[in-house]
């Protein structure tokens, strides 16, 4: 049926996240906390977040532009998108968050500006991922249990 | 939403369900998913993505939550002071949440006050149990009720507890009894809160209580039967008992009552009251803005709260809204880290418990207390605040009999405090109690002093500054009395910093012959507090940061206890430079007597810990008796190869936590003539660092100092 496909589609899709980094355990959470009463909880968030994310980024480019560096300013921002990111399970780019601030805590502009690349990076691959993902569940309508599938 | 209780309905029918949860956090996203997972728990949630925002709804709608669950890095205010100003001004529980997962800022967010501490991302499990939290503190207040019997003999035990163990030297030992004290001290305090809680929140599970409105009368009579039967200070005795002196404090609620013979006062109200007036002593000791001296001596009642208000920059805000503190004195208090300190600064303001202090050598981690208050002091004050020490010292020893009272207190101190006072290498371990120290001198000061010290005006005061700034000569002009009192008290600015903020020296005479010679004065950092010798609140201005010298100050005859005050060292971020205060210190070290870098360990309340962190330190801003911080703070200390100077510092900074801590709490208290629930008004920008960063020595001579000047003003105003 058109909807097991799907369904099976959603749930392979999903479980590539998972295996591959992109999501972690967190983004069950965030799965749970869907239902009657919030039945696109999961979608609302994670736009929620890319946008906000979004922001954050043009930050930090801003303040990597600016010259001298202000690491602890830097170090600030991508905490906080280091936060979101955890706060939505999207395991990889904290990682990358996490290597962003290694190098400002060691000042070292050179491996900001490189991680930073990678950060921005991760943040369209997941956005794209994620944005997949949830056209294919929009396709199997408000009957989610293609949000469990993949547990 | 479905409430489980169904046709029950009634608010808490099942409990935890509809728990009332204040939400900050500043990443919407974290909002979004947090203030789900809460409602999916069933409890209330309002949500906040700014402190002050937070701040304002809890301080409108009091009593409308139960619990706060808040970010710890946010941009408009630290989650640490915010959950400070919380804990001080609303005592909910407080739930810390952040993705970094460090000991150190988990210990924070604990030395802090902080209920719990989550790790982020947060998973639903972690808050469908943070009603525990609730449940706990209203059951500590209950408790408290329960035993208000015994509360002052509970706070007696927990004083020599800790005592005990806070004599150890200062080192891994100490965090034992630090933590042991400070949990103890938090369970005074939070008992003691959790009584006003009470009366404050609707919990079903207690009657409410009718709460006892503490008028301006009211209060007198406490105060006066306090006096009498000699101040139950919690930091007096724990001093004492260090010094091997058993000071049995009579001032007990049962018998407080009993001289008030007030009718429908109950000795619970008197037992809270208690520990509030002692919070508020200990608060009072904060450096306080010398520009209220003026206001506070005119206003009315407000005024006579101005010494409080002036103390501590943090509860400034609060203290305006209370104690309608005076813009000026808002604004000083805003500045710096120690704006309080700053706060009319100028010189006027003598610190009373300096002087008592003095004869108490806390090897404060003065150097990290002088570089917060440095930093106050340096946006308001320009000028070393040593001749407001001097004016203080000099107020104070103007009256003889006021002095004598002192002496004769500092002789008790002088005992016992030679020992750990001058072993230089020896943290001594010095508990701050909660209480004032003042007890004795309260009862001394107020009985021997009142007329003569609230006399001293203002204008007086200032005349009676002598101290020059560089020559750190004695504070006052009265040869004998005052030298009693100020012999203990030589500040001394430490040159090291920018020259803002260093404080004069101020040398406090050796006259004091009243405290044994070894009597250690508690190093003050001039830098910014001010000593009040009136009845204004005293600050022991720039106490903060100084390092204590082991020599007696006060008791030492014929040395002066030089104290360095490195006010402008204090930085309450953590850039104290604890080089130079250290500099100041080795400095001094040479100087026979007086300067024995001692690692005090001065369990305030929970102990001090001589942490060498300053930075950390400085960040803590524990709003409840919040010793952990001097734990912390020696922690890091500990890391960074500590030195005794380091634990100076750290422990400076810790008492000063403690110090703003409880003053605050005290101030809070004591704001509001006309209630006895008083808005902690916390300043969102004050930042608590300033309170801990005073010295040991600052919080001994202000508790003290203020004591007596609430009893003045006090009396002031009641004139």
């Amino acid at each position: 049926m058109e909807y097991s496909t799907l369904y099976n589609q959603i749930a392979m899709m999903k479980k590539s996240f998972f295996d591959q980094g992109f999501l972690d355990e967190q983004f069950y959470q965030i799965e749970d906390l869907q239902d009657d009463a919030s039945p696109n909880f999961v979608e609302e968030v994670v736009t929620l977040f890319f946008r906000d994310s979004s922001r954050l980024i043009t930050n930090i480019d801003q303040a990597l532009g600016k010259l001298p560096q202000d690491f602890g300013r830097l170090d600030s921002l991508m905490h906080q998108l280091k936060g979101s990111a955890s706060s939505i399970g999207a395991a990889k780019l904290k990682n990358e968050c996490t290597v962003f601030r290694d190098f400002c805590h060691k000042e070292n502009i050179e491996g900001c500006l490189r991680q930073f690349q990678k950060v921005k990076k991760e943040h369209a691959s997941l956005r794209q991922k994620l944005e997949n993902y949830f056209q294919l569940l929009r396709q199997v309508g408000p009957v989610e249990k293609a949000n469990r599938s993949g547990k | 939403m479905l409430d489980s209780g169904g046709a029950a309905a009634a608010a808490p029918a099942e409990f935890p369900a509809g728990l009332r949860v204040l939400l900050v956090d500043d990443d919407p996203t974290c909002l979004m998913i947090l203030d789900r997972m809460l409602r999916k728990c069933l409890y209330h949630v309002t949500t906040c993505s700014r402190a002050a925002a937070a701040l304002k709804i809890l301080r409108e709608k009091k009593g409308c939550f139960d619990l706060v669950l808040s970010d710890v890095y946010m941009p408009d205010m630290d989650g640490f002071k915010l959950l400070e100003h919380i804990g001080l001004e609303m005592d909910l529980p407080v739930i810390m949440m952040s993705s970094d997962d460090h000991k150190d800022v988990v210990m924070k967010g604990v030395t802090h006050g902080a209920c719990d501490y989550i790790i982020k991302p947060v998973r639903m499990e972690s808050l469908k149990n943070i009603w525990q939290h609730v449940v706990r503190k209203k059951r500590n207040g209950s408790k408290e009720l329960e035993n208000s019997g015994s509360l002052e003999d509970n706070d007696r035990q927990r004083g020599g507890v800790d005592e005990g163990d806070n004599a150890s030297s200062a080192c891994a030992g100490s965090w034992k009894s630090v933590k042991r004290k400070k949990e103890e001290v938090k369970d005074d305090d939070e008992d003691d809160d959790d009584e006003e809680a009470l009366e404050e929140h609707e919990d079903p599970s207690h009657s409410k209580k009718p709460r006892v409105v503490w008028s301006v009368d009211l209060h007198q009579k406490f105060v006066n039967a306090v006096n009498q039967l000699g101040v139950d200070s919690k930091f007096l005795l724990t001093l004492l008992k260090l010094v091997g002196i058993h000071y049995i404090s009579e001032a007990v609620p049962k018998k407080i009552l009993e001289l008030m013979s007030v009718v429908g006062l109950t000795r619970e109200n008197v037992a809270s009251h208690l520990q509030k007036y002692r919070l508020y002593l200990r608060r009072v000791s904060m450096p306080q803005h010398q520009g209220r001296l003026d206001s506070h001596f005119a206003s009315g009642h407000d005024a006579s709260y101005d010494p409080v208000s002036l103390i501590d920059g943090f509860d400034v805000p609060g203290l305006a809204v209370v104690s309608q503190i005076p813009p000026q004195g808002r604004a000083a208090i805003h500045p710096g880290p120690r704006s309080n300190m700053n706060v009319g600064i100028s010189a006027s303001s003598v610190n009373q418990f300096g002087l008592i202090a003095s004869g108490i050598q806390i090897a404060n981690a003065s150097n990290m207390v002088s570089s917060s208050a440095q930093q106050m002091n340096n946006k308001r004050m320009s000028n070393p605040q040593t001749p407001s020490n001097n004016i203080q010292l000099s107020q104070f020893g103007q009256t003889p009999s006021a002095v004598q009272p002192y002496g004769s207190m500092n002789l008790q101190f002088g005992k016992g405090m030679p020992n750990f006072l001058t072993s230089s290498s020896q943290p001594s371990s010095f508990s701050l109690p909660s209480g004032t120290m003042s007890g004795q001198m309260n009862v001394s000061l107020t009985m021997h002093q009142a007329q003569h010290l609230h006399q001293f005006s203002l204008s007086q005061q200032r005349s009676n500054i002598n101290i020059p700034h560089s020559s750190g000569q004695v504070l006052n002009n009265n040869a004998s009395h005052s030298s009693r009192l100020s012999s203990a008290l030589t500040l001394q600015t430490s040159s090291n910093e920018s020259s803002n903020h260093i404080l004069g020296q101020l040398r406090v005479s050796t006259s004091i012959t009243s405290l044994p010679a070894n009597y250690i004065k508690s190093p003050f950092s001039t830098s910014r507090r001010d000593l009040y010798v009136d009845g204004q609140s005293s600050f022991v201005n720039g106490l903060s940061g100084s390092s204590y010298p082991s020599a007696s100050g006060v008791g030492v005859s014929q040395q002066t206890a030089s104290f360095q005050s490195f006010s402008s060292n204090h930085d309450l971020k953590g850039k104290f430079d604890n080089v130079t205060a250290f500099n100041t210190i080795s400095e001094h070290q040479n100087r026979g007597h007086e300067w024995k870098l001692q690692r005090v360990n001065l369990p305030y309340q929970t102990g001090h810990i001589f942490g060498l962190e300053q930075s950390n330190l400085l960040s803590h801003s524990s709003l409840m008796s919040h010793h952990n911080s001097a734990a912390t703070a020696t922690n890091r200390d500990n890391n960074t190869g500590a030195t005794v100077k380091d634990k100076i510092t750290s422990l400076t900074n810790d008492i000063n936590v403690e110090k703003r801590t409880s003053v605050a709490q005290h101030r809070n208290v004591y704001i509001d003539d006309n209630s006895v629930r008083l808005n902690y008004g916390v300043s969102p920008d004050m930042s608590y660092q300033d309170v801990y960063l005073d010295d040991m020595q600052n919080e001994l001579m202000s508790v003290v100092a203020k004591q007596v000047t609430f009893e003045y003003i006090y009396d002031d105003y009641l004139a």
